[in-house]
C-alpha cells in the first residue's frame, strides 16, 4: 500500500517510525540548526536577527503576519495595463514563478507558454497537439486546466482533461514526467510550499499526493462528493480543496488523514486560495464570495452576487466568481468574473468583513489571477469563454495574459503585526 | 444537491463550540450521493410483535366475526365451480378444497362448543360461591363422562345412535382381537 511505501522510506531515512507530532519537532529543530548555522556564518550583523526571522515565521504559520496593505492600494492606471498575447484559445491558468521574474500560462488549445515579466516577450512556448497526438507531441492533447510551480522555481507541474499531471522543469521547459493515476481531468495542482511534494485534485473525486523530486506517488485522500474544482496550499502539509455542487470546502490533513469540512455557498464552488495558513478565500457561481476561518464551519464573511447580475435569457442571474487571488500574508483580494472588470477587496478585521476597494476594467472571462509575492502586480489571464466550458462567448475580448501594476499610496509598506487575532 | 451529514464523525471540539467536521480521508465515498434522506422501511410481523398484545380467543372471535361470512361465500363459490367444472383433475383439488372448507367448518364450531362448556361450568360454580355453597371443581374423568353423556343426548335426537355404536363395538373388538395370543407362540 501507499503509505506503507511512504513508511518505508522514511524508516530508510531515519531508522525509527514517528508520529506526525515528532515529524514537525524534527522539522522545527531542524530548522533551528540551520538558523544556528547562518547566524555563525553571517557574524557581522546587529540585533537578535534569529529572534525576528523565527517571530515572522511563527506569525506566517499562525496566520497572524499580516501585512495591511489593501488601504494603500491605487486604483491602477487604465494605460499601463499590458496585455500579451500568444494563446489561440482561452488562457484556463497562469502561475508566477516566486523571483516575480517569469510568468508560465496554459490554454484551452493545450499550449504552454514562459513569458518574461519585464519586457514581455515570450521565452518559450509548448504548443499543444490534437487529439490522439500523445506521442508525438512534447506537450499536452488536451485542454490543460491547472498549473502550478514549487516554492524554488523549479519545477512547474500542469494537469490536463486527458488524466495527465506533467512536471516540467522550469527553466528549460523541459518535461521530465509524466504522472498517471487519476481517473478524469486534473482540476487543482499545488506545492507545498517548500518542498517537492506535489498535491493534485481531479474530476475523480480525489486528491492525490505526489513526490516530485522521486518521481512517486505517495496516496490517495477521498471524501468529496462531487469534482473537486480547486485546491491549494501553503508551507504546511495540508491542503484546501473546493467540492464544486456537493457544497463544501475540505481541508485535508495528510499526516493525519483527516478531513475537516466547511460548507456555507450556495452554489457550486468554483475557486479557492488559501490566504494564510488559517484563513481562505472562495468564490461560487451564484456570485458569492466567502472568507473561512479554520475554526468555524461556516464562513466568517460571505459578499453576496460580488460581480453583479447579468441579464441571461431573460432572467437577471448573478455573474459567476470563476476566479479569486489573495496576496499572500495581507488583506488585500482580488476576484474575477465575466462582469469586464477585477475587483479588489479589502478584508476587514481578523477576516470577518469584506469591503470592496475598485475595479479594474477588464474585458473577458478572467480564468485566472494571481499577484506576485512582493504585491507590485496582478496578472490575470483572459479569455472568451469561461475555462471549464462554453457557457457564453465574449467575441470583444481577447485571449491573452494582463500584467496590471498596482501602485501604493505610502512608500514602503512595512509588516505591521496585529495585537490579537 | 447539498448532501445529507455524514453519519460517522469525530467531532473535536467542545460541546459549546461548533466548528468544522472532522472525518477520515481514506474511506472511500459511494458514487452515487445521497440527496434527500430516504427512511428504511421497518418490517414488522404482528404474529411476533409485542404491539399486537396477548391472544385472546374471545376478542379475536368478536373482532374477525366478520371472516364467517367470507368463508360462506367463498364455500359456495367453490361448490358451484365444482359443479361447472368438466375436467377431472381439476374437480379433485376442487373437491379437496371443499372438504377442507368443510373441516375447517366444523372445527370451528367444536372448539367454540367446548369453550361455551367450559363458560357454562364457570357460571354454575359461580353461582353457587354465590349463593354461599362451597364451590367445587370436577376431575377431569367427571368432566369425561359429562361429554360422553351429551355425545349420547346429541345422537339420541339425530337416530345415529345405532351405526355409532356398532362401529365402536367393531374397534373395540379388533383392539381386543391383537390382545389374543397368537397362532406363533402355541
Amino acid at each position: 500500500s501507499p503509505s506503507l511505501g511512504r513508511r518505508r522510506r522514511e524508516v530508510a531515512e531515519d531508522e525509527v517510525e514517528e508520529t506526525p507530532q515528532e515529524k514537525k519537532l524534527r522539522l522545527a529543530k531542524q530548522y533551528l540548526e540551520e538558523l544556528r548555522q547562518y547566524e555563525e556564518e553571517e557574524e557581522a550583523r546587529p540585533g537578535d536577527l534569529i529572534g525576528d526571522r523565527l517571530k515572522e515565521d511563527v506569525l506566517e504559520q499562525k496566520g497572524r503576519l499580516q501585512r495591511l496593505v489593501a488601504k494603500e492600494v491605487q486604483p491602477p492606471d487604465p494605460t499601463s495595463i499590458r496585455e500579451l498575447r500568444g494563446h489561440q484559445l482561452p488562457v484556463t491558468c497562469l502561475v508566477i514563478t516566486p523571483d516575480d521574474k517569469v510568468i508560465f500560462s496554459a490554454s484551452k488549445d493545450g499550449s504552454l507558454i514562459k513569458w518574461e515579466v519585464d519586457s514581455g516577450k515570450r521565452l518559450c512556448v509548448v504548443p499543444g497537439g490534437k487529439k490522439g497526438t500523445e506521442e508525438q507531441n512534447m506537450g499536452h492533447a488536451s485542454q490543460v486546466l491547472c498549473m502550478a510551480i514549487s516554492s524554488d522555481g523549479k519545477y512547474l507541474a500542469t494537469g490536463d482533461r486527458n488524466k495527465l499531471i506533467m512536471i516540467w522543469d522550469a527553466a528549460t521547459c523541459k518535461r521530465l514526467h509524466i504522472f498517471t493515476g487519476h481517473r478524469d481531468a486534473i482540476s487543482g495542482l499545488s506545492f507545498q510550499k517548500g518542498t517537492h511534494q506535489l498535491y493534485s485534485a481531479s474530476h475523480d473525486r480525489c486528491v492525490k499526493v505526489w513526490n516530485v523530486a522521486e518521481n512517486a506517488y505517495m496516496e490517495t485522500l477521498f471524501g468529496h462528493q462531487d469534482i473537486i474544482t480547486g485546491l491549494d496550499s501553503l508551507s504546511r502539509e495540508c491542503c484546501v480543496t473546493s467540492g464544486g455542487r456537493d457544497g463544501t470546502v475540505r481541508l485535508w490533513k495528510i499526516p493525519e488523514e483527516s478531513q475537516l469540512v466547511f460548507c456555507g455557498h450556495q452554489g457550486s464552488i468554483d475557486c479557492i486560495q488559501l490566504i494564510n495558513e488559517e484563513h481562505m478565500v472562495s468564490g461560487a457561481d451564484d456570485g458569492s464570495v466567502a472568507l473561512w476561518g479554520l475554526t468555524k464551519k461556516k464562513p466568517l464573511a460571505l459578499a453576496q452576487h460580488a460581480h453583479g447580475m447579468q441579464e441571461a435569457q431573460g432572467l437577471q442571474q448573478p455573474y459567476w466568481i470563476s476566479a479569486v487571488a489573495p496576496l499572500r500574508n495581507s488583506d488585500l483580494l482580488a476576484t474575477g468574473s465575466h462582469s469586464g472588470s477585477v475587483k479588489l477587496w479589502k478584508c476587514g478585521e481578523g477576516f470577518r468583513k469584506l469591503e470592496p476597494l475598485c475595479d479594474i476594467p477588464l474585458v473577458g472571462f478572467v480564468n485566472s489571477l494571481k499577484f506576485s509575492a512582493a504585491g507590485d502586480f496582478l496578472v490575470a489571464g483572459l479569455g472568451q469563454e469561461h475555462r471549464l466550458g462554453r457557457w457564453w462567448r465574449i467575441k470583444e475580448a481577447k485571449n491573452s495574459i494582463c500584467i496590471i501594476p498596482l501602485k501604493q499610496r505610502a512608500t514602503a509598506p512595512s509588516p505591521a503585526i496585529p495585537d490579537s487575532s | 444537491k447539498k448532501t445529507s451529514k455524514p453519519t460517522k464523525a469525530t467531532v473535536k471540539q467542545q460541546q459549546g463550540k461548533k466548528g468544522p467536521l472532522e472525518m477520515s480521508a481514506k474511506k472511500r465515498v459511494p458514487f452515487l450521493r445521497q440527496v434527500v434522506s430516504v427512511k428504511k422501511k421497518v418490517h414488522r410481523d404482528p404474529r411476533f410483535d409485542d404491539l399486537s398484545g396477548e391472544y385472546k380467543p374471545e376478542i379475536f372471535m368478536k373482532t374477525y366475526s366478520f371472516l364467517d361470512s367470507i368463508k360462506k361465500q367463498e364455500k359456495e363459490m367453490v361448490q358451484k365451480q365444482l359443479k361447472k367444472c368438466r375436467n377431472m383433475e381439476q374437480k379433485e383439488k376442487l373437491q379437496q378444497l371443499l372438504n377442507r372448507m368443510t373441516q375447517q367448518e366444523q372445527a370451528q364450531k367444536k372448539q367454540q362448543k367446548l369453550r361455551e362448556r367450559e363458560l357454562s361450568l364457570k357460571r354454575q360454580q359461580r353461582e353457587l360461591a354465590k349463593q354461599g355453597k362451597k364451590p367445587f371443581f370436577l376431575k377431569k374423568s367427571e368432566k369425561r363422562k359429562l361429554e360422553l353423556a351429551e355425545k349420547y343426548a346429541e345422537l339420541k335426537r339425530s337416530g345415529k345412535l345405532e351405526s355409532f355404536l356398532s362401529k365402536k363395538r367393531k374397534r373395540n373388538a379388533i383392539k381386543d382381537k391383537r390382545r389374543l395370543p397368537s397362532q406363533k407362540n402355541l
